[in-house]
């Protein structure tokens, strides 16, 4: 993953040198948007990474299969997609717990359910999105969002 | 409603810290030899992943101030038909910024006209989270990011069309448009 890293890093660098020729100023503005996106960030980093160490430690590998495993079948993708569902928090956090989940043995629909859920559904957002859109409009896009994630999850799972 | 969003942007942000926190007080308590063994993997899983996230924020400083949200909503709200519902997946994906901003500026499009259609379209295509791929192949591997992102955008359209024509026969029936602008 460091070499992954380190290509993206300089595609990156090399985009912000490019960038600084056409305009310094807009340039500038992007590292600033850029570091304050880091450093709200930082809190949300450090609290997955905690819990990507606890959980590799600490959760039984027993358990994982028994609610998140291939055995389970369509519970488990149930179970998976509900759990990243009433997750809140940016993508980031969820690539590596549903890491961990994958390497602790759990079936890999459950576990894409598990992400694309809690990309799209948001339970706890719920009524945020009722205030802007209409009540109507967030919970129908909700549901449909939840069983697009289980069929994504179980078509992912078919491939894979 | 600006205190609810401030508290739900609280909560968004530390829930997960505070929660760490405890459990690993938990941790200590139960037996200090896993607590450091879980601790050794935290801190090189970060820093396995420090360039990544840079990176990441490098390119979200990029796109935020490089692609104006205003001229990707003028575009949107000018089209219709299925070049409207195309040009929607792929604004969605490039669209990048916290749900509080996109929402509301969502809504501000419908009010002026885009299809319910193209909300919905944004909406899904602004899950593929194009600047955090890298990431997501670190953790899953490439074909598992690949197939997400073609299964959202394959998803979106029509998921698009049949909530727009739920939505429509809904307000034909009321004529009226549900929920308050938030500009």
């Amino acid at each position: 993953m460091i070499s992954v890293g380190l290509v993206y890093f300089m595609l990156i660098a090399m985009a912000y040198g490019l960038l600084w020729r056409v305009s310094k100023e807009k340039t500038d503005q992007s590292l600033m948007v850029a570091r304050k996106a880091l450093v709200s960030l930082l809190p949300l980093l450090v609290a997955i990474f905690s819990l990507v160490g606890l959980f590799q430690e600490f959760v039984p590998p027993e358990l994982i299969e028994r609610w998140l495993g291939a055995a389970s079948g369509g519970e488990a993708l149930i179970v998976g997609g509900a759990l990243g569902a009433v997750a809140i928090g940016p993508p980031l956090a969820a690539f590596p717990l549903a890491g961990s989940m994958l390497e602790a043995g759990a079936w890999a629909p459950a576990v894409a359910a598990f992400i694309v859920s809690w990309i799209s559904v948001g339970v706890i957002t719920l009524p945020y999105e009722a205030s802007v859109f209409g009540s109507r409009f967030a919970l129908l896009r909700n549901v449909l969002s939840f069983l697009i994630a289980l069929l994504i999850g179980w078509l992912i799972g078919m491939v894979l | 409603m600006s205190r609810l969003r401030d508290f739900l942007r609280f909560f968004g942000a530390h829930w997960l810290l505070l929660l760490a926190i405890a459990l690993y007080l938990w941790a200590v308590v139960v037996s200090p030899e896993r607590a450091a063994a879980a601790a050794t993997v935290s801190v090189r899983s970060l820093l396995s992943v420090a360039l990544l996230v840079l990176a990441v924020m490098g390119l979200v400083g990029i796109l935020q101030v490089w692609i104006s949200r205003d001229l990707v909503a003028r575009m949107l709200g000018k089209e219709a038909g299925l070049k409207a519902l195309l040009l929607a997946a792929v604004c969605g994906m490039v669209l990048i910024g916290p749900a509080y901003i996109v929402f509301p500026l969502l809504m501000s499009l419908r009010l002026q006209g885009a299809r319910w259609a193209v909300i919905v379209i944004v909406l899904a295509s602004y899950t593929v989270k194009l600047h955090m791929i890298p990431l997501e192949v670190g953790f899953l591997g490439w074909q598992f990011s690949l197939l997400r992102i073609v299964l959202t955008l394959v998803f979106a359209i029509p998921s698009g069309l049949a909530m727009e024509a739920f939505l429509d026969t809904f307000e034909t029936n009321r004529s009226s448009l549900p929920g308050d602008a938030h500009d």
